[in-house]
């Protein structure tokens, strides 16, 4: 391997690229035997570069591949070589010199322990040959460099130099060049670790030759020095005495660095050696009126080992360190350390025990008041001294309690004087930051956050300073809102802390109870919402006040509303919802529920601005159907989601969180086995009809079949109303109404197209406007224990909050479909819902003793785990189906479940309603207008009708209607008892008049069936004849036997026990009808049968047998 | 480790300049030794007592330090940091600690590529030792010794190792950003800045001059001249051979390298030489004493507030004379000055002090040096006495009235070399003003209006003047004022509350205070190093220079001082008196005030 050498340029930028690190340095690696290159530089004679690469060497050598012991040989030929050459002043310096000396040092000290100690040897002899000419005139610089370098090695290895510790004394004696300080301080090490390490030496023996140098066995046998371990003090304690007498006699002689690293050392002796601390006292206790801060340090140093020996001083020190604070000429940086330094004693003498602490806050409030800042102190500086105010006052309160108060007050009050400014400048000025960090210490005054004792935060809430600090700062917001921030982020500091927490607290419940009341209600209020919202938080505070007051300044917000001041109300609007959803967040619902929902409620009916009544919406369906945890923790969700901290911990709770569409198809079929949705009223003919439409095969041929029937009935109104055009549709009108008169008819007749006519009127043709509306009251509901296994939803496992325990689904869509011809079915929201609690988990909970508590949880839980739902259907046709239900909803963790439900069979009853009232018939003629419409209906289905060929305009005169009507008869057999009961249960919206006096009388008193014609049959041949009373007289005599010839025996039986008769109108929608007139006699009745719609005949006969004899 | 902890190590110092890049660093690896030794051991015993501390042993590359620095820089709004905790300190930051110190003592997270995890260059482990930051900084002599050398270094290279004057003040020292980070054994990290505080003898920098600069004293610059990374080197060596300081005097440590020494240079005979004495004067003997004081007013003329006056006064001394003799004169009239405060040079030997007087004894170092320092109140009354009241008529025009006296009271040989009074309006352009004063000449810069009084060349000598002065002042219309960008963050906190603010203005009753109200709204916030923020307020500083004695009765008379060995000195004394922060505050506005002390 050729050593070529390197350019000057070359090591430059070596040396700059191990300096900058990383890479740099590394491309450096592959470049062979560069510390032998080094050091060929180094002694080359007009190398530049030569104190550049000695202190790289030092700083580096260790990293290099081939640092070894030969490179540590070589280095100190090199060494001897350079200090040996003659000083020309040009390359060979003086500086060069003891740099070479110190790197060298520098470089064994701190890669000696990769070898044998023993290699120091050479190193150490050739520094003791140069130490020794004391007094030698041109090499005294370097004689006290290769001291320094001796000393570093003493101290990284102990003992080293202390058998011939007799030579260094002596050396030191002579030595009286300004380098005396560098022998001294070589010797006092060497004292030091004499002491130290408890070694048995004569100090004053000079028998072992300076040179040649040996490391002592002891070195070399374990790693340290040996120190003996039986307690008992080895050294010589009379000679280390006088040697301490010697070192002792002119310290004048160090300088200010010299003095610090002196008394390092020095006092670790003292210690051991247990000299007189006074006599040291007496030595350098004058160093604390220099203003060099360095030797003030130590002092303080000094005293801090020797407490007792400065008894009655303190007070001195402590004026002094205050009074160097003063100092307008030091640096800031030494006045702020001298208050640093005081704070620390302070600490110091408090932490230490017994009797002393008595004596320091004494010192301290005799000057206590002399800590005012000055005005123009800096900043930092008046932070410093109004934090020892606060503690100077802390000793202040201790002292007596009478006329104390005042005077605490009184101090605070002028020390805060100096930041004063924070009243008016800008909330962000720094004299502000200064005031509220000083009302912080003032506050927890000696409160430290180390000590455990709980009381202390007691005491600082009955002290005077909490006190009048609460006023100061309720004044403030009330004068000077642009501070509110600031108080704010002055009350969090203090929540945030756990040992003050409380006192936050404290502060926010005077707020509320003492600011709320006097702020002033205009805009300016907005400045205190970040101060409302802490209170909102804080759940020790009962929400109510802040309530009142949200809801005053909203009826604020909405009077002032005008049209320049859109924006403002948004904004305060906002803000005003901004602290309810705190609210919500931190707060049992049951606590705000009152409260909070009327302000949403006058929110969303009366707020001016759109988004804000829709989020004041969102927040009360939210209070109303989401329980308390669940309702916290998707506010909580928000917030993480809208936090701009891209922390790697919110970023993978955004990960969960994300929407994550579920496909897995088994898991989705299986919904329908523990998500119900049912109706609320069972279906009379379930049976049947779930067996006729629960296959595919009939539900395809129904639709055939209806239409059929549709075909021959409909075209009648399509064909008028679709076929023409829109001008010809009053002509149609007017051509058929001139028709009418024309027409001959009785008045009877007339009289029934009258009232139909008016009645059709009122009735909505649903292909041009909304139609009939069909609600389907159903519930949805769904069991928590296989909803969770099925989407892992693990809700904590909290015993005693149950329902928070249990899963919830969020957003809810249910969608529906029919092949039914029902119209536009509109799909449902949910936006939230809670699972079945599991049954035996209930059922244990209901026994627990804790009534009260139960009984509203349980109600909530019966809100909330069942949801209603209503399906609206808008009938094309009165005719039953099934409707299929898919659901679209969130889980808690994300997921997204689409799948479908069970299916909702529709039947006949569902679309039996109450006939349309014009709007011109007055309430309570109602019942007659029934009875008539009854009575032109039944005649208009009637078999011999004359209307058949008349058509009826519907709502909106667009299309018209024809009657074509059919009849039958059915005959139940069953009690009249339970045939009226079966009636009054499900019919009796529809019965429209009762006749017969028996009948009359049973019903009447039941009470259930009300607001109808009531005829009795005494009074009915009285009447002129009607329709339907005629053919309730002929009826028995008559029908039986010419309509139901083979049923005559029953009807005969019956026909004795006439109990009278009910007649009952159902509107079919779109526009259809049912008729029954039933004849109720004790063991059967017979029941006609008229409608216009005849295909719904076949359902009737289901329906009227599952009704009455089932 | 507090038993060889007590001294004061460097563990290295780096310097970076104005855009953050390392321009110097030198590593100790003694210390360093030390130092992993220490964490070490540290470290042991933090796993037996099941703490889940530990200590940053490993040492960061330029790179990676620059890195950290800037990164703090970021975190703490500025190279100096907040200091104090504001809204936007995070947990574990400097600011977080709440202590101004924090401007002076950082922290800085080095963040090494190959662990790719944050460490902490702060006396972390002491942390769990001590309760609080004070008791910290009380127990690490090596704190105070780097701020020591931060401050010499920084001196260095900036070019202002200038020893005190001894007849003219020492001129002020600017710029430097002197960045080094310090530990010893025991501690880590410490990295110290040395801010040139405009230097003690140098506080006549007008205020004007700190107004304007407020925002600026975060872009330092480096001195105009290259660094001298040679003598800065051989400094390093010379002061703290293995990172311990040894002596931090420049004078000395330039003057062996440049003369070393010869074998004529004989040490003396039967005294040891002290350290900090390398070499012992030779030539005709004398001693000058020459004493500067600066004078700090704050004027109300309010009765509610009272005036505040003092003087921060120092004696600067050369002795010139052979061999190691001792000087001692004694200190006389301290009370009548109300001399609250001696300092003495360390070469002092300081006896107890006396009711009224106080013996000092010391023995001179070589060159000028500032023997002792003190703060006085002003025992002839103020120089200058008076008003100053400004009103705005409008937002952008202002009537004012000076009504001053000068040297009330003053007797001959006091002379008043000049005086001048300035109005500076930091945040508005002067257009023009209108008016004469009663004595003396005015003229307008952009930013301010001076009025000479009294103009060097015509001294004011044994006799009292009058002086008024009434006028108007001119603005350009004001413009608010963007913040600069490094603070748009707290820019954005000024929007938020904008609509509050400009309610506020429309009720405004009182003209004066709409301006105000206005002027003030986008003040940035000062800097610790400030006393207050003083573009908030009004003011006029007067600068002037007074010769013939010292203000607060501080002398030293010649006949007193005796030499021992006895030899034959002439002593020369002088005296002088400038100005510093001497402040009217306009009456008829806000000023900034503290309570007055009581001792």
């Amino acid at each position: 391997m050729s050593l070529k050498p390197l350019s000057p340029q070359d090591w430059e930028s070596l040396i700059d690229d191990f300096q900058h690190g990383g890479s740099r340095r590394h491309k450096w690696s592959s470049t062979p035997s560069l510390l032998d290159l080094a050091l060929s530089s180094i002694l080359k004679k007009d190398f530049p570069l030569k104190i550049q690469l000695i202190i790289f060497l030092e700083e580096f050598s260790d990293s290099f591949l081939d640092f070894d012991e030969h490179f540590l040989e070589r280095l100190v030929d090199t060494l001897k070589i350079i200090i040996q050459s003659p000083t020309d002043n040009l390359f060979i310096t003086m500086s060069l010199k003891d740099q070479m000396l110190v790197s060298t040092t520098s470089i064994f000290i701190s890669t000696i322990h990769q070898f044998n100690i023993i290699i120091v040897e050479s190193l150490v002899e050739f520094l003791l040959i140069l130490i020794n000419r004391p007094n030698h005139g041109p090499d005294r610089q370097t004689r006290g460099v290769a001291c320094e370098c001796l000393r570093e090695l003493e101290r990284s290895h102990p003992c080293l130099l202390s058998h011939i510790a007799g030579h260094l004394w002596s050396l030191c004696q002579n030595e009286r060049t300004h380098v005396t300080q560098s022998y001294m301080l070589l010797f006092t090490w060497v004292i030091h670790n004499i002491v130290v390490h408890n070694v048995n030496v004569s100090i004053l023996n000079t028998s072992v030759p300076l040179v040649p140098f040996n490391v002592p066995q002891s070195l070399l046998l374990s790693d340290g020095c040996s120190s003996t371990s039986n307690g008992s003090n080895n050294y010589n304690y009379k000679e280390l005495r006088r040697a301490m007498a010697f070192l002792l006699e002119s310290p004048q002689v160090l300088t200010a660095c010299g003095m610090v690293e002196f008394m390092a050392v020095i006092i670790p002796i003292a210690v051991a050696l247990e000299l007189q601390a006074s006599m040291l006292k007496v030595q350098f206790f004058g160093m604390v009126y220099s203003y060099d801060p360095m030797l003030c340090h130590v002092v303080l140093k000094l005293y801090l080992s020797f407490f007792d020996a400065f008894d009655g001083q303190e007070g001195e020190i402590a004026r002094r360190l205050m009074l160097i604070s003063k100092e307008a000429q030091s640096f800031l940086v030494f006045r702020l350390l001298a208050l640093h330094w005081l704070l620390g004693l302070n600490q110091s003498v408090l932490s230490s025990k017994g009797d002393k602490k008595k004596k320091k806050p004494m010192a301290f409030d005799s000057m206590g008041l002399s800590f005012y800042p000055n005005v123009f102190d800096p900043l930092a500086l008046k932070a410093l001294k109004l934090d020892l105010l606060a503690l100077c006052m802390e000793s202040l309160k201790s002292k007596s309690d009478s006329e104390v108060g005042n005077s605490v007050e009184k101090v605070f009050e002028d020390g805060i004087v100096s930041v004063s400014a924070y009243k008016w400048l800008p909330p962000r000025s720094t004299e502000t930051a200064v005031a509220f960090r000083a009302f912080h210490k003032f506050l927890i005054g000696g409160s430290s956050h180390f000590d455990t004792d709980p009381s202390t935060t007691t005491t600082i809430m009955e002290s005077t300073i909490f006190h009048s600090l609460q006023g100061m700062l309720l004044d403030m917001m009330l004068e000077c809102q642009k501070l509110v921030p600031v108080i704010v982020a002055f009350v969090d500091r203090l929540l945030g802390c756990q040992k003050h927490c409380w006192l936050g607290e404290r502060l926010l419940q005077t707020f509320d109870e003492n600011l709320l009341p006097k702020v002033v209600m205009d805009y300016k209020l907005a400045s205190c919402f970040p101060l409302f919202d802490r209170i909102a938080e804080n759940d020790t505070i009962p929400p109510s006040r802040l309530l009142e007051l949200l809801i005053k300044f909203m009826v604020f917000l909405v009077e002032k509303h005008g049209p320049d001041t859109g924006l403002k109300s948004w904004s305060k609007g906002s803000k005003v919802l901004g602290v309810c959803r705190t609210m919500l967040m931190h707060h049992h619902s049951s606590r705000l529920f009152l409260r909070l929902s009327r302000l949403l409620a006058f929110t969303c009916l009366y707020f001016p601005d759109l988004e804000v009544r829709d989020n004041a919406r969102i927040y009360l369906r939210m209070l109303i159907c989401v329980p308390g945890k669940k309702l916290r923790d998707m506010l909580n969700l928000g917030d993480q989601l809208l936090g701009i901290s891209p922390s790697p911990l919110s970023n993978s709770i955004f990960n969960i969180q994300s929407p994550r569409t579920s496909h897995n198809i088994k898991k989705s079929r299986n919904i329908s086995s523990y998500v119900h949705l049912d109706r609320v009223e069972p279906l009379l003919v379930k049976q049947s009809w779930s067996l006729s439409l629960s296959t595919l095969g009939v539900d395809s041929n129904k639709p055939g079949y209806l239409e059929g029937i549709r075909d021959s009935e409909s075209p009648v109104e399509e064909r008028e109303i679709d076929g023409s055009a829109e001008i010809h549709i009053p002509e149609t009108e007017t051509i058929s109404q001139p028709q009418e008169p024309l027409r001959v008819m009785d008045s009877k007749i007339s009289e029934i197209l009258g009232t139909l006519r008016s009645y059709f009127s009122s009735i909505p043709d649903y292909r041009h406007m909304q139609g009939i509306k069909v609600r389907i009251s159903c519930t949805l509901r769904f069991e928590s224990e296989p909803f969770n296994r099925e989407w892992g939803v693990d809700s904590p496992a909290s015993g005693l909050d149950r329902v928070d325990a249990l899963p919830a689904i969020y957003a809810t869509v249910l969608n529906f479909s029919s092949s039914a011809p029902y119209g536009s079915l509109p799909s449902y929201h949910i936006p939230f819902l809670l699972g079945e609690p599991p049954k035996n988990d209930y059922d244990s909970h209901q026994q627990v003793p804790l009534d009260i508590v139960l009984v509203e949880n349980g109600n909530v839980e019966e809100e909330i785990v069942r949801a209603p739902v209503m399906i609206e259907l808008e009938p094309r046709e009165p005719t039953p189906g099934l409707i299929d239900v898919s659901i679209v909803t969130n889980t808690e963790n994300g997921h997204i479940i689409r799948a479908r439900l069970h299916s909702i069979p529709i039947g006949i009853e569902d679309m039996f309603l109450m006939a349309t009232v014009p709007s011109d018939i007055p309430k309570e003629v109602i019942p007659g207008y029934y009875s008539d419409l009854f009575s032109a209906l039944w005649e208009a289905c009637g078999s011999s009708s004359n209307t058949g060929r008349e058509t009826f305009p519907l709502k909106g005169g667009k299309g018209v209607a024809a009657i074509s009507g059919t009849q039958s008869v059915k005959l139940l057999e069953v009690p009249s008892t339970s045939l009226i009961q079966a009636t009054e249960r499900y019919l009796a919206p529809f019965v429209v008049s009762v006749i017969g006096e028996p009948l009359v009388n049973l019903v009447k008193d039941g009470g259930i069936i009300r607001d109808i014609i009531w005829k009795d049959v005494a009074s009915d041949s009285s009447l002129v004849d009607t329709t339907s009373v005629a053919s309730l007289d002929r009826g028995p005599l008559h029908l039986t036997y010419f309509d139901d010839e083979d049923e005559r025996d029953s009807v005969v039986s019956t026909s004795k026990r006439n109990m009278g008769c009910f007649l009952i109108l159902i509107f079919l929608p779109p526009r259809f009808h049912l008729l029954f007139q039933m004849e109720v006699c004790d063991v059967s009745t017979l029941v006609r049968i008229r409608t216009d719609h005849w295909p719904c005949l076949a359902y009737i006969d289901d329906y009227l047998e599952a009704l009455f004899l089932a | 480790m507090s038993g060889s902890g007590g001294g004061c190590s460097i563990r290295a110092i780096w310097i970076l300049n104005s855009i953050d890049a390392v321009v110097f660093s030198r590593r100790f690896p003694v210390v360093e030794k030390r130092w992993r030794t220490a964490c070490r051991s540290e470290n042991e015993k933090v796993t037996e007592n099941s703490l889940s501390y530990s200590v940053f042993s490993l040492f960061p590359s330029d790179s990676e330090l620059a890195a950290a620095f800037v990164e703090r820089k970021q975190r703490e709004g500025s190279a100096r940091g907040f200091g104090i905790r504001v809204s936007q300190s995070s947990v574990g930051s400097d600011s977080w600690v709440d202590d101004p110190i924090t401007r002076h003592i950082i922290g800085l997270y080095i963040n090494k590529e190959e662990e790719g995890d944050n460490n902490l260059l702060w006396p972390l482990i002491l942390h769990i030792k001590d309760e609080s930051l004070s008791s910290l900084l009380l127990d690490l002599p090596s704190i105070t010794g780097a701020f020591m050398v931060a401050h010499a270094i920084g001196d260095i290279v900036a070019g202002d190792a200038v020893e005190p004057e001894v007849l003219v003040s020492a001129s002020p020292s600017v710029g430097g950003l002197l960045d080094s980070l310090t530990g010893s054994i025991g501690i880590s990290g410490i990295s110290s800045r040395a801010k040139p505080v405009a230097a003690p003898v140098a506080s006549s920098i007008p205020s004007s001059t700190a107004v304007t600069g407020a925002v600026a004293v975060d872009a330092p610059k480096i001195g105009s001249r290259p660094l001298d990374k040679d003598a800065l080197r051989t400094f390093i060596s010379s002061s703290m051979p293995f990172g311990t300081p040894l002596d931090l005097s420049y004078s000395n440590i330039s003057a062996i390298k440049v003369n070393g020494f010869s074998s004529s240079d004989l040490p003396p005979a039967d005294l040891k030489q002290p350290a900090w004495k390398p070499y012992l004067y030779k030539g005709k003997q004398r001693m000058l004493f020459t004493i500067h004081e600066t004078v700090h007013a704050a004027m109300y003329d309010r009765d509610e507030i009272p005036d505040n006056i003092s003087v921060s006064g120092q004696i600067n001394c050369r002795a010139e004379l052979e061999g190691l003799p001792d000087v001692s004169f004694p200190l006389t009239g301290l009370n009548a000055a109300h001399v609250e405060v001696l300092s003495f040079h360390p070469c002092a030997q300081v006896s107890e002090r006396g009711v009224d007087k106080q013996a000092v004894m010391f023995s001179p170092p070589l060159g000028n040096f500032i023997l002792l320092r003190y703060q006085a109140s002003c025992g002839h009354g103020p120089p200058i006495k008076g008003f100053y009241q400004l009103s705005m008529v409008s937002e952008d025009k202002g009537a004012f009235l000076f009504k001053l006296c000068l040297m009330e009271g003053y007797k001959s040989p006091l002379t008043m070399e000049f005086c001048t009074v300035s109005m500076p309006f930091p945040r508005r352009r002067v257009v023009s003003f209108d008016g004469t004063p009663s004595i003396g000449t005015v003229s307008t810069t952009e930013h301010s209006v001076e009025w000479k009084i009294v103009s060097s060349g015509r001294g004011l000598s044994g006799k009292s003047i009058e002086a008024t002065f009434p006028g108007t002042v001119n603005f350009a219309p004001w413009q608010t004022q963007r913040l600069p960008s490094s603070r748009s963050f707290l820019g954005s906190i000024a929007d938020e509350d904008s609509d509050v603010e400009t309610e506020n203005s429309n009720n405004m009753v009182n003209m004066e205070e709409f301006i105000m109200e206005k002027l003030i709204n986008d003040l940035p916030p000062v800097d610790l190093e400030e006393p207050f923020c003083w573009q908030a307020y009004n003011y006029a500083k007067v600068s002037f220079k007074i010769a013939g004695a010292s203000l607060s009765g501080m002398s030293v008379d010649p006949k007193s001082v005796s030499i021992y060995p006895a030899v034959k000195a002439s002593v020369e004394f002088s005296t002088q008196v400038t100005s510093g922060d001497y402040i009217l505050w306009n009456t008829l506005s806000k000023c900034p005030s503290a309570a007055a002390e009581k001792v």
